[in-house]
């Protein structure tokens, strides 16, 4: 009977893998078959011309690059401070759990209503209009979850017996952080950007009113009221408004190096969460 | 196995005072009524049965407890005749002087020699001359030199569970600490490393106060000069007897002393 049903788990679990993975496959060769007619060199070094109908996608790839180093500038400093926080330097275990809510119920804030929060705030109380660094900010704060809860996992899953050795070698609470918890941890902080990025560069709605246009932007040369060209918007206006199929085409082509990028980032995060997993493993 | 040469000297200095020490947690008490007198230069042991609070108390002498917001400690610790409590006294020279060597061996995954100057390059500028030096003179103290001399850039965590002991005391020599607390430091090591372990016990002895927590009754006789025995009564622990060390095995004046150690002499 025991083992019926264990071969029953494994039956069910092993269908779900399968087509969870054909799923995955699924959009990777839909987008890959579309797209791959219309990428070439050019494609990735040319400016966009004829409303997306012709050149490539050079401006929207780095538009979108720049909001991603952006982001991950605003929330790297911002979650290792929280993931520390919450890690060691809170002595409530109240106000730790207060913490881990706030940051659990940022990841589930819609990522619209980022949009409209950065549209109300930056854009026009600030006065920052449409910019990279709205967009950004934006983007940054959204990363700020996943990547924080990466860290603080890491510093949970961190054996007491390094911080209470470090403190019996008369190391101080400050130098504990950064000689022990931070070097062991930084698998950690490695991954959620990785992994916050990833999520970043595939947003639209954050950055449909606050930091991007479709066209009429290369580089920005200031902060306000510079907007940047990016690949998912880009990809958005071309799927929903252009009748031209080699327009279309294209989208499908920015969609593959969209694709490509995200994978790379998950790819560079793969060496650190396995770290992560064979430490957790061996102790 | 080591030599017991010396048995119960009383006449040393006396470096740590432990004055009405209490432990709680929360309402619950873990030690109560603590006295001792630790003198310099010995190695003094403690015993006890399982949750009677040793590792508490050896973890309050250099007030490493305090890592725990969950503890209360009240009474009091002297240093040299200082309150180790005191609101001048910073906690991470007081950690450096009063050193802690734990039952299980923390290697932080760095070379043999970044691990033995962990503390030491926190502590004190090190040039490169003088990093080496120290580092050599610690493996030299933990009796380890000879083992990983050819390879102090290897990593720490491939030396054997025995050597990675060692390399923990040489982490900790290499703050020229004046006081070396020892958590069970030998429960995890086999017969050989336990050996070398003991050996350097009494071999450090002269020169920097041991504080040893031991379950095994034979180590202690072997390493120690004078010996606490704690003892649980009412789920909270306390301290039955103090004193010389074959005074306290041999005597077994106190019941609760000889039903600790067991039927047969230790002292034999």
């Amino acid at each position: 009977m025991r083992r019926t049903l264990d071969r029953f788990v494994t039956a069910i679990a092993t269908t779900c893998a399968i087509a969870a993975l054909l799923v995955i496959g699924g959009i990777v060769t839909a987008i890959a078959w579309r797209g791959a007619g219309a990428l070439s060199v050019e494609f990735l070094t040319d400016s966009m011309r004829g409303a997306g109908a012709a050149g490539g996608i050079l401006y929207n790839l780095l538009g979108t690059l720049i909001l991603l180093a952006t982001a991950l500038a605003v929330s790297l400093p911002i979650a290792t401070s929280l993931a520390l926080l919450h890690g060691v330097y809170l002595r409530s275990e109240r106000a730790r759990e207060r913490l881990w809510i706030a940051l659990t119920v940022t990841h589930g804030i819609p990522s619209i209503l980022f949009g409209l929060f950065g549209l109300l705030v930056f854009v026009r109380i600030l006065g920052f209009g449409k910019s990279w660094l709205t967009g950004g900010i934006l983007l940054g704060i959204m990363m700020l979850p996943t990547v924080s809860v990466a860290l603080a996992e890491r510093i949970r899953a961190l054996p007491a017996k390094y911080v209470e050795t470090a403190a019996g070698l008369g190391m101080s609470p400050s130098r504990i952080v950064r000689s022990v918890i931070l070097p062991q941890c930084a698998g950690g902080l490695v991954t959620g950007s990785l992994l916050g990025l990833a999520r970043a560069a595939g947003e639209t709605a954050p950055i449909l009113f606050t930091a991007t246009v479709f066209a009429g932007a290369t580089l920005p040369r200031g902060v306000v009221d510079s907007p940047v060209l990016t690949l998912p918007y880009h990809i958005f206006v071309l799927s929903q408004d252009s009748l031209d199929p080699e327009a279309r085409a294209r989208a499908w082509a920015a969609a593959l190096v969209l694709l490509a990028l995200v994978l790379c980032l998950s790819l560079a995060a793969l060496p650190a969460r396995l770290r992560t997993h064979e430490e957790a493993r061996h102790g | 196995m080591v030599d017991a040469t010396t048995c119960g000297t009383t006449d040393a200095r006396t470096i740590l005072h432990v004055r009405g020490l209490a432990v709680s947690a929360g309402p619950r008490a873990l030690l109560r009524d603590i006295d001792l007198a630790i003198p310099e230069r010995r190695v003094f042991g403690i015993i006890g049965p399982s949750g009677a609070g040793k590792s508490t108390l050896l973890r309050c002498l250099n007030r490493l407890v305090d890592l725990d917001e969950s503890l209360h400690v009240s009474g009091d610790v002297e240093l040299d005749g200082r309150s180790i409590f005191a609101p001048d006294v910073d906690v991470d020279t007081l950690r450096a002087r009063v050193g802690i060597l734990f039952q299980q061996p923390a290697i932080f995954p760095v070379s043999i020699e970044k691990n033995v100057l962990f503390g030491a390059r926190h502590l004190r500028r090190l040039d490169r001359r003088a990093a080496a030096d120290l580092a050599e003179r610690a493996l030299r103290d933990a009796a380890l030199w000879d083992e990983v001399k050819d390879r102090l850039d290897a990593p720490a965590v491939k030396l054997s569970v025995g050597q990675q002991q060692r390399l923990c005391l040489a982490r900790a020599l290499a703050l020229d600490p004046e006081v070396l607390l020892m958590d069970e430091p030998t429960s995890a090591l086999d017969v050989q490393s336990t050996d070398a372990i003991e050996r350097l016990i009494v071999r450090l002895a002269p020169r920097c106060t041991i504080v040893l927590v031991t379950h095994d009754i034979d180590q202690a006789r072997r390493v120690t000069d004078r010996l606490a025995c704690l003892g649980l009564r009412d789920g909270v622990g306390r301290l039955v007897q103090c004193g010389p060390c074959c005074e306290l095995l041999d005597g077994r004046t106190n019941a609760e002393v000889a039903e600790r150690l067991g039927g047969g002499s230790c002292c034999d």
